[in-house]
């Protein structure tokens, strides 16, 4: 009775056999991977802004404190992104011809605000609170980097949920467990 | 006592080693289209769409197309969960316990029981799924290094479930295939066409019959055997401590795990037999199926009936024998409540007419023995409606009670996994061996060649 | 205990009824409705699955951040993002103004709480002010002008006006006629009064669907001149309340609920006050009393004139029910600290007879005194039939209906609409596009009462300035703009200014902030008391005949609400009914006529006929037949129309009405049906006499707390816990919507409650105890419990619902999967599960939200939070500043009238709430289960009268 396959099959079954292997570990160790990859996370990826604001101008430049703009971060959830008349303040004395600050001119001539391009964005579940993150001595820079160093602003951290866990779980302020569900999510 | 034995060995329908090896194989290698299969078949692939939709539907619409409610959460999708969970340990429990014990009348039927082991335990697989309100996050339940740093629950019955099907669906998968293998080898061999010698020894995985081979090969299935025995038991525990591990009223019992693993035979044996019957007769395998299988399995079924007759009576025991009025009310309801016909059903499906087989007549009636059986498919889907709605529609608040009925789209399911079972096991029918020969095999050799210089 | 003691929850279980389970025969329940719903659902599903199962992966931020961030052009005065803003107002009903406090977040208005120094509130609010939230965004608000139900503009309207004011000006405003609700605000009046001497022909009328003439009237006999009655409950020993809406609807009620209830629990005053109530159909009056009555509406008036008899003649006239004596004696022992209290329904000679019964009592300066009246005074339904009159003779040239309904709510004998058509010149202003504004000639929106400038008066004359809480979100007018339209067509209309004139003597600013403008209480009035006339009015009839008694829905009132889904879908609190107004039937009446819940009759008045379905009311009189206002609206908007039964066109028809069983069945959404009752309701609601507790404070702990192996306490700086006073909840439901509000829970639509998915975290269970004729009604609000042993917590297999360092049950949504084994293991079952994307389905705008809230999605379980939210508020205010976590408030807490709810920490033993943990009467609910429950209850204390207990109470 003729052999129905060639020698040749022996090997190939084995390297099909490998082949699926190797893919299914592949795949799980992607699934593993990815979610933590600076790609994933958008992580130092400057976005254009219809104003190209630069941090490291207003601030290493010019030493402007974050609460000069983000005025509400010490007492409400919100740390409060600078109406156009912020802007104003200086831009209707200095760089008042800028063409790059056009956009701040319409916005205060029309009376429609600027639309800023998320660089992070928190989900709806989740209760971020600055004011006391400022109160307990957790810096801007633990969250967003040295922002005084980006010309365009970026995500500097993964701001995973295991991000925050690393702190929640390090520290424990006024023996509250800062791990509850409850200190987050509501 | 000829028609009592194993193998039929007297006169035109004693096998032997040749001519069993030529009947089985040439039913899947010389097919001959019957019309009975070719009706079924269409019938089941229809029900298997409707489940297709049914699941489309739901995943589109949300849970709320089935008929779970305030406060009856769980419906049909644990119910049919745990029946069909329940067939499939039976199953499992032939090839692979009596295997142990070297019980030879299991020889004929293991292929069987394993094939629809396989398929019910596909079918209870689906369920756990389509029962979560996000299915699409099942993959939480499975403890994986995530981003959001914390992990599933270990406290939660649930999660061993979770895991205990997991485990006994892809085990079920591998001592099926591997009992397989041989008989894939023989199909290659005696493969008259190119297309079959090529699917077959694909799947044969170059098992020539050496030596060597035999003796791993004994090895493994023996290991797997060893393995798959136990996970019988500690699946349909674990499904068992599903409710017992609540706090809910008419769950909250110690008897629930052993009290499901009698289920499970009941219903398994139930199942094999169901199959069985019509099989020997359609594909002519009287010879290999005898009378006497139908008589062990038959006591079997007696056997286990009883022993969940047992588990009933406890139940009613521990409920009169607490002091808990919330029990006792909820007892109340269930024995003469708005759905007391289901859990009578129950009692006389399960309990009350499977006692016809202390008649050895009753035992030999092939029709009488499919109605037996079908009536505990029955009884036993019922037996978890009970369970699982009943309960909890009396819970301990009056304010808190309700009421439950399946929609359309609960029937649907149910229905659809019946659909995706059989086309399953046709199809089984169909492409693999149905007996095993190599075991059938082995024990002709031993009828031939006086005990102890067996191959 | 005898059969008869045996609680029970619906009657379908007293008389085991066939019909109970019809609907689990129905083929395919669900199927219907899932296809029809599909559609809105797709977009649902596609947002679920992208946001939940990227999350699932990703956790604190959504990796890839989309969408702008869009800061103002000039931050807003007073606006911090995050933090919430309050300003006072006054919710307005029937003229009445009760103070409100409005929460904002950003700008948009998201809570009303109450107003703590407004004497109809004292921070209490009730049902409809709480869902004017929902009110204020809703959809269905009319947004256009229009001309005979034609889009149109201001111009077009001005001209046609001012052609229209040319004539009337030369005929001092011959036919002129200006229609309008009962009126308190001193702005209103001002301009009407102008208006009148402007065109000295015109005429007002000022008209409410549920009217209170028969108090007025009343007043009017028995003093000859018009005054209000303010009772002064918390000086109540002794109170009768006959068919009374103390507690439910008269204006100040949410005051009286206070003073009555803070005299009920004797682990916390004195001397607890005793309550009688006498009244042909259940009232939540009737559910507090100690003892209940049943009289038919004929045999009130008979009762009232023996009673008078007794008290004020010291007669005793024959054959009176042996209850009556006893009630008078403790009425007449308890001089100058008894009070009789008569409702609306009953005619103005009872009203008469009782203040003379009150006169005899001494009670006038003691337990009630007299006001100058609040409203301004007119016979409303003589009023109204005048202008419908005028209107048939075709005498009435030009009409202005302002925020009124008449062509729905004057419909029957009256028939408004019919007479409408003869007018040339209408104009309607309304807030919805309702049946009167697609009836008039010109249809103007109104702005809600948070859009514009306004003054209202509370039941004791208390002003209060309604001050604007949002632009307007269409283009509306106020009504004080239109009436500045009836004086000056050119004249610029700014209701500030004109308001800002009423009040140019007070300290406006003062008068914002308190939401009460100080010292503009009614005078006291001292009317004298005209003997003559009592009489004859002894002489009352008894018929025995059967009567109909038509009501306002207690949460839709006359229909202006009833395009509130909160309220459509809030469950009554003695029928548990939503989305429907059945006929409301005795027992009696229906073992009578072989009905069951949701028979459908055809009820007959006159020549007036209407087909509805029925309801079994235990404890109402056999002769009485209740039908709920407000339902069946043809043009109330997409919630209102079609759901439930008009009865208006009843009105004005005289004649016994007829049932006439139909036949058909109709399907009542009522969170009963699965109620029914398991074991003893005292073991659920404890309660006893006030003789039992006075001889051992703890005589309804039976058994001492269970031996518990792992006492399980709190890590944390705080332990949250709640009790609830079963002594003082009057189960009115404001703590159920507050909740609702509060915490963005979603409203599911009649089918879904028939499908037994109500969402409500919050629940006030009612069981009945006693037989179906007479039974007596108990209340008790369930919600989570956060039990330090939840039985929930270790069954949840992804840990989606934990324990926290205070104490709480935490449910984290955006964890759940849906396995709703939870659910199955809560012996409380106060979990709630997103069957379908419920929120997401919602008719309601996203601004209305609570946005310290999470939006569940669909799929997966929600219960009580102890407002979370406001906890973590407080928590964080507090570690900023590094002390010691301040009090909490809860929504349900904050809303409820009588303070039956207290929430706190339990490590501070300032609190109240540790207080009343130490309250002999404190038990917690199924306490056999050891799940030692957060929440706990204190048992109800009755105060029986001594003379009557050996009769069966509630009898």
């Amino acid at each position: 009775m003729p052999a129905i396959f060639t020698p040749s099959a022996n090997l190939a079954a084995a390297v099909t056999l490998l082949a699926i292997a190797t893919i299914g570990l592949g795949a799980v160790a992607w699934w593993w991977a990815w979610p933590r990859t600076d790609y994933a996370r958008h992580v130092r990826w400057p976005l254009s802004q219809p104003v190209p604001f630069s941090h490291q101008h207003h601030v290493a430049g010019l030493g402007l404190d974050c609460r000069f703009c983000h005025a509400t971060v010490e007492v409400s959830a919100n740390a409060g992104l600078p109406p156009t008349s912020t802007c104003m303040t200086c831009h209707s004395q200095v760089w008042t011809n800028a063409a790059a600050l056009e956009p701040v001119r319409r916005s205060l001539a029309n009376n429609t605000p600027i639309a800023w391009h998320r660089v992070t964005d928190l989900p709806d579940y989740v209760y971020f609170n600055h004011s006391i993150h400022i109160a307990k001595g957790v810096g801007c820079p633990s969250c967003h980097g040295e922002i005084e160093r980006m010309p365009l602003t970026y995500k500097a951290k993964s701001l995973t949920m295991q991000f925050c866990l690393d702190c929640h779980r390090a520290y424990r302020g006024a023996n509250r467990r800062l791990t509850d569900c409850s200190i987050c999510h509501r | 006592m000829s028609e009592m034995s194993v193998i039929a060995s007297r006169g035109a329908t004693a096998p032997t080693v040749g001519s069993m090896t030529d009947d089985i194989s040439a039913i899947t290698l010389h097919w001959r289209r019957p019309l009975w299969w070719l009706l079924t078949i269409a019938a089941t692939g229809l029900l298997t769409s409707v489940l297709v939709v049914a699941i489309g539907w739901l995943f589109y619409a949300g849970i709320g197309i089935w008929g779970i409610d305030w406060p009856v959460v769980w419906g049909f999708a644990i119910i049919s969960y745990v029946w069909w969970i329940a067939i499939a340990s039976g199953g499992t429990f032939i090839s692979a316990l009596f295997y142990l014990l070297q019980v030879e009348w299991r020889t004929s039927l293991n292929r069987v029981a394993e094939t629809m082991t396989l398929f019910a335990a596909v079918c209870a697989g689906i369920y756990p799924i389509l029962h979560l309100g996000r299915p699409w996050l099942f993959y939480w339940l499975f403890p994986y290094p995530s981003t959001m740093g914390i992990w599933p629950q270990f406290r939660s019955p649930l999660l061993w479930d979770f895991f205990a099907i997991l485990t006994y669906v892809i085990s079920s998968i591998l001592f099926w295939y591997l009992g397989l293998v041989p008989d894939l080898a023989t199909l290659r061999d005696r493969a008259t066409t190119r297309r079959q010698q090529v699917f077959y020894g694909v799947l044969a995985l170059g098992f020539r019959g050496e030596d060597r081979q035999w003796r791993h090969y004994r090895a493994a299935y023996g290991v797997l055997a060893a393995i798959m025995a136990p996970l019988v038991i500690s699946v349909h525990s674990i499904v068992g401590l599903d409710f017992a591990g609540a706090a809910t009223v008419g769950w909250h019992s110690t008897q629930f795990p052993p009290f499901f693993v009698f289920g499970a035979l009941l219903s398994g044996f139930a199942m094999v037999l169901l199959l069985v019957v019509p099989l020997r007769r359609l594909l002519r395998l009287e010879s290999y199926i005898t009378q006497r299988h139908l008589d062990v399995l038959s006591r079997l079924m007696l056997m286990s009936s009883l022993l969940v007759g047992y588990a009933y009576i406890m139940d009613v025991f521990s409920v009169f024998y607490s002091s808990e009025h919330v029990e006792r009310v909820s007892f109340m309801a269930k024995i003469h409540g708005d759905y007391a016909p289901i859990y009578w059903a129950t009692i006389v499906l399960n309990i009350a007419i499977p006692q016809l087989l202390w008649l050895r007549r009753a035992r030999v009636n092939e029709l009488l023995i499919v109605l037996v059986s079908l009536g505990i498919i029955v009884g036993m889907w019922c037996e978890r409606y009970t369970i699982v709605v009943m309960s909890v529609r009396r819970s301990h608040l009056p304010s808190a009670w309700g009421n439950y009925h399946g929609t359309f789209w609960d029937w649907a399911t149910l229905w659809g996994t019946v659909g995706l079972f059989l086309t399953g096991m046709l199809l089984a029918v169909r492409y693999i061996p149905i007996v095993s020969m190599f075991e059938m095999r082995s024990l002709l050799q031993k009828r031939r060649t006086p005990p102890g210089d067996s191959p | 205990m005898s059969p008869l003691k045996r609680p029970w929850r619906s009657l379908a279980e007293w008389e085991s009824d066939p019909q109970f389970l019809a609907r689990a025969a129905q083929e395919f329940p669900g199927l219907a409705e899932a296809l029809a719903s599909a559609h809105s659902r797709r977009q649902v599903l596609k947002l679920m699955a992208a946001a939940f199962a990227m999350s699932g992966i990703a956790g604190c931020d959504a990796g890839a951040p989309g969408g702008r961030l869009i800061p103002a052009v000039k931050s807003p005065p007073g606006i911090v993002p995050g933090l919430p803003n309050y300003y006072s107002t006054a919710h307005v009903i029937d003229g009445f103004a009760t103070g409100i406090r409005v929460a904002h977040q950003m700008g948009r208005p998201i809570k009303v709480e109450g107003n703590p120094l407004h004497p109809a509130s004292l921070g209490g609010t009730d049902v409809v002010s709480q869902a004017q939230v929902l009110e204020f965004y809703d959809p269905d608000r009319a947004a256009a002008l229009a001309f005979r139900r034609h889009p149109s503009d201001r111009q077009s309207f001005l001209a046609a006006w001012t052609r229209q004011r040319r004539s009337l000006m030369n005929t001092g405003g011959e036919g002129l006629r200006i229609l309008t609700g009962t009126i308190t605000s001193p702005s209103l009046a001002a301009q009407l009064d102008a208006v009148l001497t402007r065109y000295p022909h015109a005429r007002r009328h000022q008209w409410e669907p549920i009217s209170r003439d028969n108090v007025r009237k009343g007043a009017q006999l028995a003093f000859g001149q018009g005054v209000d009655l303010v009772p002064n409950l918390s000086a109540v020993d002794v109170l009768l309340a006959i068919d009374s809406d103390l507690l439910s609807s008269a204006p100040g009620h949410l005051r009286f609920a206070r003073d009555l209830m803070s005299r009920r629990n004797p682990t916390r005053i004195p001397k607890m006050s005793r309550v009688y109530a006498v009244e042909p159909t259940p009232t939540l009056t009737g559910a507090v009393a100690d003892h209940r009555f049943i009289a038919s509406p004929g045999e009130l008036q008979w009762l009232v004139a023996g009673l008078a008899a007794r008290i004020v003649r010291g007669e005793s006239p024959p054959d009176l029910p042996p209850w009556i004596a006893a009630v008078s004696a403790d009425l007449m022992a308890n001089r100058g600290r008894a009070l009789v209290h008569v409702g609306p329904d009953q005619p103005a000679t009872v009203h008469a007879l009782v203040h003379a019964i009150n006169e005899s009592l001494d009670a006038r300066g003691k337990t009630f005194y007299f006001i100058e009246p609040v409203a301004y005074a007119a016979d409303q339904s003589a009023s109204l039939s005048e202008l419908v009159d005028d209107m048939r003779a075709g005498s009435v040239n030009a009409l202005f209906i302002i925020d009124s309904n008449p062509v729905f709510a004057a419909a029957g004998a009256l028939g408004f609409a019919a007479a409408l058509e003869r007018v040339p010149f209408s104009v309607s202003l309304s807030l919805h596009p309702d049946e009167t504004f697609s009836a008039t000639t010109w249809s103007l929106p109104m702005t809600h009462a948070w859009e514009s400038w306004g003054d209202a008066r509370a039941f004791d004359g208390t002003a209060t300035v309604l001050q604007p809480q949002a632009f307007p979100l269409y283009d509306g007018y106020s009504p004080h703009q239109v009436l500045a339209l009836l004086n000056d067509a050119d004249a610029p209309v700014d209701s500030l200014s004109l308001v800002q004139a009423t009040w140019k003597t007070a300290d406006w600013h003062e008068s914002l902030a308190t939401g009460v403008v100080p010292g503009t209480a009614s005078k006291k009035a001292n009317p004298t008391l005209r003997v003559a006339g009592m009489r004859e009015s002894l002489s009352a009839a008894r018929p025995a005949s059967l009567t109909l008694i038509l009501r306002p829905d207690p949460y839709i009132w006359d229909g202006r609400y009833a395009n509130n889904a909160w309220l459509q879908e809030l469950p009554r609190p003695l029928t548990r009914l939503t989305w429907d107004n059945p006929l409301l039937i005795a027992p009696a009446l229906a073992r009578r006529l072989s009905l069951t819940n949701g028979d459908e009759v055809r009820l007959t008045v006159g020549e007036a006929r209407v087909v509805a379905p029925v309801w079994i009311q235990p404890g109402q009189h056999s002769d009485s037949v209740v039908a709920l206002l407000g339902f069946g609206r043809s043009a109330g908007g997409s919630i209102a129309n079609g759901g439930g039964v008009d009865y208006y066109p009843l009105l004005g028809h005289t004649g016994t009405p007829t049932l006439v069983k139909t036949g058909r069945r109709a399907e009542l959404a009522s969170t009963d049906h699965h109620n029914l009752i398991l074991n003893v309701a005292g073991d659920l609601i404890k309660h006893g006499r006030l003789t039992d507790y006075q001889q051992n404070a703890h005589f309804l702990r039976k058994d001492e707390p269970p031996a518990h192996l792992y006492r399980w306490h709190p890590e944390g700086p705080a332990e949250w816990a709640m009790s609830i006073d079963l002594n003082t909840c009057i189960g009115c439901n404001a703590c159920v919507v507050a909740c609702q509000s509060e915490n963005n829970i979603p409203v599911v639509g009649k089918q879904q409650v028939i499908h037994e998915r109500e969402m409500h975290w919050l629940r006030i269970d009612r069981y009945w105890e006693g037989e179906p004729d007479s039974p007596r009604s108990l209340f008790q609000p369930v919600l989570c419990m956060h039990c330090e042993q939840a039985p929930c917590e270790v069954v949840c297999p992804v840990g989606a619902t934990v324990h926290d360092s205070e104490g709480l049950n935490v449910m984290v949504y955006n964890r759940c999967v849906g396995t709703r084994f939870c659910s199955n293991n809560c012996p409380y079952k106060v979990r709630r599960f997103n069957y379908f994307a419920y929120a997401q389905e919602e008719h309601r705008l996203p601004e209305s939200r609570n946005p310290d809230v999470s939006v569940r999605a669909r799929g997966v379980m929600e219960k009580c939070t102890f407002c979370l939210q406001r906890i973590a508020e407080a928590r964080i205010a507090a570690d900023r500043e590094n002390r010691p976590v301040g009090t909490v408030t809860t929504a349900c807490q904050s809303a409820c009238p009588t303070q039956a709810i207290s929430f706190g920490n339990l490590r501070d033993p300032s609190s109240e709430i540790v207080r009343r943990k130490r309250s002999p009467l404190d038990y917690a609910l199924l306490a056999e289960q050891n799940t030692h429950p957060r929440v706990t209850y204190e048992a109800r204390i009755d105060n029986p009268n001594p003379a009557l207990t050996t009769r069966r109470r509630g009898a």
